[in-house]
């Protein structure tokens, strides 16, 4: 057939048939686009559609994990978990703003409390997935809200585990709270998975074992038709239980602790220093975990965050402070080490010391007399150790007191630690841009001035002299941590010589830590009084604030087991405010390990060796 | 008379009754999956219906023809009644009649407006060239009850009372300066017209049209109906999921599944084997109206089953390429398969119309 263009246009254009057979040619073509299409959208597509129907008809709601339990290193129960009830929104399945308003009048709270949970999490999160509004509903809410629920399909009530706190303040610094995460959370890969309201860890252990303890959500799957209504449940996926966590903590030594510290603003730690255990660690003026780790008012918030008392700081861990005479263990090894202290030689102390043309004073009026090392340190002689001081200077202290970890972090298991400060004539210069005086060296060689440490490095400090020169890794995970110890390089004669002094500091009848003497329980130890600008708590008749009191020590003497680092804020004598908290804690310590601590009876026909203990 | 017509169609056609028959049967079975009480009703329409093809069969086409202005202008005065006393059901206002026997005259317009059109272009059963007044006629005729049609609202039986005058204005032939000066006034008028067009549509029409130009954009507002057409068929396979596996239609995922979309419940069921059987005897069905078009020698033969013609090849393809998501949803139903009672009884007769030529242009 010959197609030139005009035979073309007669053919398929010029009869009204002519142009029926192209009609009819239309017809093949748009068959074949259907055929086509449907064999790509049918066939080669089909498992893509065939999903996104299972996804129309499969409802997946994930189930929170529950956490994990946290209990003491005896097992028992620290926190654990119980149920409670919880409101949900689906912002997508919301159909009308006023809706969140009848569901507050519902509940009997304003809507901006509610409001404000769907703006933080609401508009990040797609809007198909539940937005927690209000945890820790009444039985009186629930029904009240249960009522309306039919009418509001964007809303409802879950169960949800929430963590409960037995022993109710009890370590609450250290254990910390549970919350709901943020927007910011999410950004975290740890938290993405989880469903919103599901409780993360925001300080403490909860926080530092977060991951741990979260376990897996699990999934409950209906199948749904296109309004929501469930037709039936599908095999649901059970959520993954979150490990359990067994600390160091020995509840009793907790407990003695924070019931010695009473009302006072202070800190108590206790470290086995044979493997870095911590035993207790207390801090106060304290918080509820139960109540930070539910919802609360921003009223309530604030007034805990801007309290000046600081509840929520961690004062073992986070709370900086001039370590005072304990400081003088530093200033006598670095002696020792430099060769420039002679433990025998006597020294004179007329109660004064000068630097140019400012004198310093010691504690005691009129001076101490004639001494040597062990006196000067048994009765914390001050102008002994100004001397030392001058004669060692700041770099030489700072040295050995960074040998023992101070102005480091202990690198404990807890979040946001702190490390002090271990001034030398470098740090000077890089921080405050000003050489080293003279007369700032005899306030460094007691523990005063620039230097400042937290409680839990002057406990891992004594651990280290306790434990000849090994220094320790405090942490609070039984079992899983690193229990080894580090030597700090000393020679074993220097520990002798300076333990068998903290040893008099307590046993001897005028030494400074007597008050925390136990006839039973051989305890060396030392205390300080440091001199504070400011008083840290509230300061209601503006009287010039009283010292830091610290006592840090540890016993038995001749197998050391336990350290115990007592800090009372603005206390004042050392000995007298912070040793009876020592002392208890040594007791309890002593209590419950009788057994362990007392020698078996010696058979009768041994000679008894002389002196007994060693009272 | 009637005996020889029924040999006569038993003994020519068994073909087309088989086909007339699997598609009658599977649209009983599709809307019986959908709802079994809807299957019932549609297969009393099928009855009708067939019973309104037989009536057709007993009168020569000549004779319909000739009478075309008569019967269009009943249904015209139908539409005009439906606008007064129109029963509403789902916002639209389409029905008229009693108790559950409603009809919707707009369907009946389609086979008004063949038969008219057959009968405006010819004089004394001969072909006439187009004059600008028969132009000009036949476009009032399609456009006025297309207009009443689209107000309320129903724009696919609008768009398929426009089609078939395309068709018919194809099949005459425009001049080419006619053509020319069309498309430029076209051309030139469009914004003004799409202004006015929009502005007249009603908001559910707009979102079908914002809708196809990206379904995605909003999965659950308008490109919804298109999304979940093409997951139900997407998900069919090559073999279905069998009357009980289809989720999109059994959880009500499928919205107008009985009517415009029932096309993608059947494939959902019967996979793409079924739809291939589906689509086979569909098209016979419009290969034999176009068989019979081309077959008449007689004109008016010619262009009522080139108007059928149209009519059925146009419904299938725009409702198939519709669910598909090929073509925006505009609402045409597939014939012989979208459950209405009136849309049945318009599609048997006209398939009975195509009988009738066959029949009496023999003779």
């Amino acid at each position: 057939m010959a197609l030139d263009s005009r035979s073309l246009k007669r053919t398929l254009l010029g009869t009204p048939r002519a142009r029926f057979r192209g009609l009819i040619l239309l017809f093949w073509v748009g068959l074949s686009v259907v055929v086509i299409r449907l064999y790509v959208v049918e066939v080669i597509k089909h498992s893509h559609y065939l999903a996104l129907a299972r996804e129309n008809i499969v409802k997946s709601t994930p189930i929170p994990p529950l956490r994990g339990e946290i209990t003491d290193r005896h097992g028992v129960v620290l926190v654990h978990n119980g149920p409670e009830f919880a409101l949900f929104e689906v912002p997508g399945e919301v159909r009308s703003p006023r809706e969140i308003g009848w569901v507050a009048s519902d509940l009997g709270v304003p809507v901006a409390r509610l409001l404000r949970s769907t703006r933080s999490l609401g508009f990040v999160l797609p809007s198909h997935v539940p937005v927690p509004l209000l945890a820790g509903l009444s039985m009186a809410q629930v029904g009240r809200v249960n009522m309306d629920l039919y009418r509001l399909p964007g809303f409802f009530i879950q169960i949800m585990p929430k963590r409960i706190y037995p022993e109710n303040n009890l370590a609450a610094h250290l254990l910390g709270y549970v919350g709901s995460f943020t927007p910011g959370d999410l950004k975290s890969s740890l938290y993405r998975h989880l469903p919103p309201g599901t409780g993360v860890g925001k300080s403490g252990i909860e926080k530092e074992y977060d991951s741990y303890l979260q376990g897996t959500p699990g999934m409950r799957r209906q199948l749904v038709n296109s309004h929501g209504i469930m037709i039936k449940s599908l095999r649901e996926k059970p959520p993954g239980e979150g490990q359990s966590l067994r600390l160091t903590i020995d509840i009793r030594l907790q407990t003695v602790a924070e019931r010695m510290l009473g009302d006072r603003r202070g800190a108590v730690v206790a470290l086995d220093p044979r493997n870095g255990e911590l035993l207790a660690l207390a801090s106060h003026p304290s918080y509820s975990s139960g109540e930070l780790s539910q919802a609360m008012s921003t009223a309530r918030w604030n007034e805990l965050v801007h309290a000046p008392d600081h509840p929520l700081t961690n004062r073992a861990t986070q709370g900086l402070y001039p370590p005072g005479s304990v400081f003088k263990i530093v200033t006598t090894l670095s002696g020792l080490q430099e060769n420039k202290l002679d433990p025998d030689k006597s020294f004179r102390c007329g109660g004064t010391f000068r630097v140019g043309s400012v004198i310093f004073h010691d504690w005691k009026k009129g001076g101490h007399g004639t001494l040597h090392l062990h006196r000067a340190i048994e009765q914390s002689c001050d102008i002994f150790f100004y001397t030392l001081g001058m004669r060692l200077g700041p770099d030489a202290i700072a040295r050995v007191a960074r040998d023992f970890g101070l102005g480091q972090k202990t690198g404990i298991d807890l979040p946001a630690e702190l490390s002090g400060v271990v001034p030398d004539r470098r740090w000077k210069r890089k921080y405050l841009h000003a050489p080293w005086y003279p007369g700032e060296t005899p306030p460094m060689a007691i523990g005063q001035g620039y230097l400042t440490v937290t409680p839990l490095e002057m406990a891992r400090l004594m651990g280290a002299v306790a434990m000849d020169g090994r220094m320790s890794h405090p942490h609070l995970r039984l079992g899983k941590s690193k229990t080894s110890l580090t030597p700090v390089g000393f020679p074993q004669k220097d520990f002798t010589l300076v333990k068998a002094d903290l040893r008099d500091v307590v046993a001897a009848p005028h030494g400074t830590g007597h008050p925390v003497n136990l006839p039973f329980f051989a305890i060396a130890g030392k205390t300080g009084t440091a001199q504070v600008v400011s008083n840290r708590g509230p300061n209601k008749n503006k009287k010039r604030p009283k010292a830091d009191s610290w006592f840090v020590g540890f016993g038995p003497f001749d197998s050391p087991r336990i350290v115990v680092a007592v800090l009372i804020e603005n206390g004042g004598d050392g000995g007298d405010v912070a040793g009876p908290v020592a002392r208890e804690v040594f007791r309890m310590y002593y209590v419950t390990h009788a057994a362990e601590l007392t020698p078996p009876p010696p058979p009768p026909a041994a000679p008894l060796r002389p002196g007994g203990g060693s009272l | 008379m009637r005996q020889e017509i029924g040999t006569y169609i038993l003994k020519i056609h068994p073909l087309f009754l088989v086909a007339l028959g699997g598609v009658l049967a599977i649209d009983l079975l599709t809307l019986y999956s959908v709802n079994p009480y809807l299957a019932m009703k549609q297969g009393i329409w099928e009855l009708v219906g067939l019973f309104v093809a037989g009536g057709i069969l007993m009168v020569p086409y000549t004779l319909l023809v000739k009478n075309a202005r008569l019967i269009y202008g009943i249904v015209l005065g139908l539409l005009f009644v439906v606008v007064l006393f129109g029963h509403q059901s789902h916002g639209a206002r389409r029905w008229i009649g009693v108790g559950w026997f409603q009809i919707q005259p707009s369907e009946f317009m389609i086979l008004a407006l063949i038969l008219f059109l057959t009968g405006s272009l010819l004089r004394n059963g001969k072909d006439v060239p187009l004059t600008l007044g028969l132009f000009a006629g036949g476009a009032l005729a399609a456009v006025l009850p297309a207009i009443l049609i689209a107000r309320q609202p129903d724009l696919g039986t609008a768009v398929e009372l426009m089609i078939i005058f395309s068709v018919y204005i194809l099949l005459k032939g425009i001049p080419s300066r006619i053509l020319t000066i069309s498309l430029i006034g076209g051309l030139a008028f469009f914004p003004i017209a799409w202004e006015l067009l929009w502005t007249h549509l009603h908001e559910f029409q707009k979102d079908r049209i914002r809708a196809f130009v990206d379904p995605a954009s909003d999965p659950s507002g308008m490109g919804y109906h298109t999304i979940q057409s093409i997951v139900a068929v997407g998900s069919g396979g090559w073999f279905g999921q069998g009357l009980s596996g289809a989720t999109q239609v059994h959880y009500q995922f499928l919205p107008g599944a009985q009517t415009d979309f029932v096309f993608a419940v059947f494939t959902e069921e019967w996979g793409f084997a079924g739809a291939l059987l589906f689509l086979t005897l569909m098209a016979y069905l419009v290969w034999f109206a176009a068989r019979t078009a081309l077959e008449s020698r007689d004109p008016a033969a010619f262009y009522l089953a080139s108007g059928v013609t149209g009519f059925f090849l146009f419904g299938f393809l725009i409702n198939a390429l519709m669910v598909l998501g090929v073509l925006p949803v505009v609402g045409v139903p597939m014939p012989l398969m979208s459950y209405g009672g009136s849309a049945m009884i318009v599609a048997l007769g006209s398939l009975a119309l195509l009988l009738n030529i066959r029949f009496y242009a023999k003779r």
